[in-house]
């Protein structure tokens, strides 16, 4: 492999390790705001 | 037997999540210009079309808010959370359209961004969508709705300026692949798999904008309740 392909390898890693980040990251949020909702307030 | 439905969607969701990478990382072919950079794309476009989709989902929620809010206050609601609903999760597509753009043209293009019409659009677009959400935020009330439907409205005419931007204007970004005139087009073993990636992110997207209304509808009932619990202390 030269270093043209190592490196678009990288990129691509990291724009699917980005991608599948933001999305799971938002899906944890939308998941502790469910739970909040679901404890009563003290 | 909706929790059965839901579990069914949730599993072809996830397979076609898994069918989906593995048709772009092991069968599509790679790029005769580009390499393996190119398979951002697979990941790139359907996030971007989802992003559209839920804009307009947005845009329809406001409008229903703005037409019922008088007439049928529990519809203006349920549009409102529609309209939250697609801004947020339309946001998060948004965020991904715009990581993995500058990744993609640092080796495409040598630059990590450029200020040409189809990523300033694109930002612009992102930044009144995040505005929309810092208002919903920070402020609260029915004027509070009332402004966001507004700035949703507002928000959704810029989403056609931003997929006819590289057919109006000259733009670093390609032209566009399909229906972009002559050359324009992709190999068919391409155009299948991102047909797969599009349902796949599609399925996806649906499943957390559903999870975000359910969420937002919860809330406007807590929200409710405690006006009234507020009223009745008062009186």
């Amino acid at each position: 492999m030269d270093s043209k392909a190592i490196l678009d390898h990288q990129f691509l890693v990291a724009a699917y390790a980005v991608t599948w980040a933001i999305q799971l990251g938002y899906v944890a949020w939308l998941f502790l705001k469910w739970r909040a909702q679901k404890r009563p307030k003290g | 037997m909706k929790k059965f439905a839901i579990g069914l969607y949730v599993v072809v969701t996830l397979a076609l999540m898994v069918w989906g990478y593995y048709q772009a990382i092991y069968v599509a072919p790679e790029d005769a210009m580009q390499g393996e950079i190119f398979r951002i794309i697979f990941y790139h476009v359907p996030s971007a079309s989802v992003a559209f989709l839920f804009f307009a989902i947005s845009l329809c929620g406001s409008i229903g808010y703005l037409s019922y809010r008088r007439s049928r206050p529990d519809w203006a609601q349920i549009s409102d959370a529609w309209a939250l609903a697609g801004a947020e999760v339309g946001v998060v597509f948004c965020t991904v359209v715009l990581t993995t753009g500058p990744l993609w043209g640092r080796r495409a293009w040598g630059i990590w961004w450029t200020w040409d019409a189809r990523l300033t659009t694109t930002l612009v677009l992102w930044l009144i969508y995040v505005s929309y959400l810092l208002l919903r935020r920070f402020a609260a009330g029915p004027q509070m709705q009332t402004l966001a439907a507004v700035l949703g409205i507002f928000g959704a005419l810029d989403v056609p300026i931003v997929y006819m931007s590289n057919r109006w204007w000259r733009t670093q970004h390609p032209s566009p692949v399909f229906g972009g005139g002559e050359g324009s087009g992709m190999a068919p073993a391409m155009v299948s798999v991102l047909m797969w990636n599009m349902l796949a992110w599609m399925a996806w997207g649906v499943f957390i904008l559903g999870i975000r209304y359910v969420v937002e509808r919860k809330q406007q009932r807590i929200d409710a309740a405690e006006q009234q619990q507020a009223l009745n202390a008062i009186l």
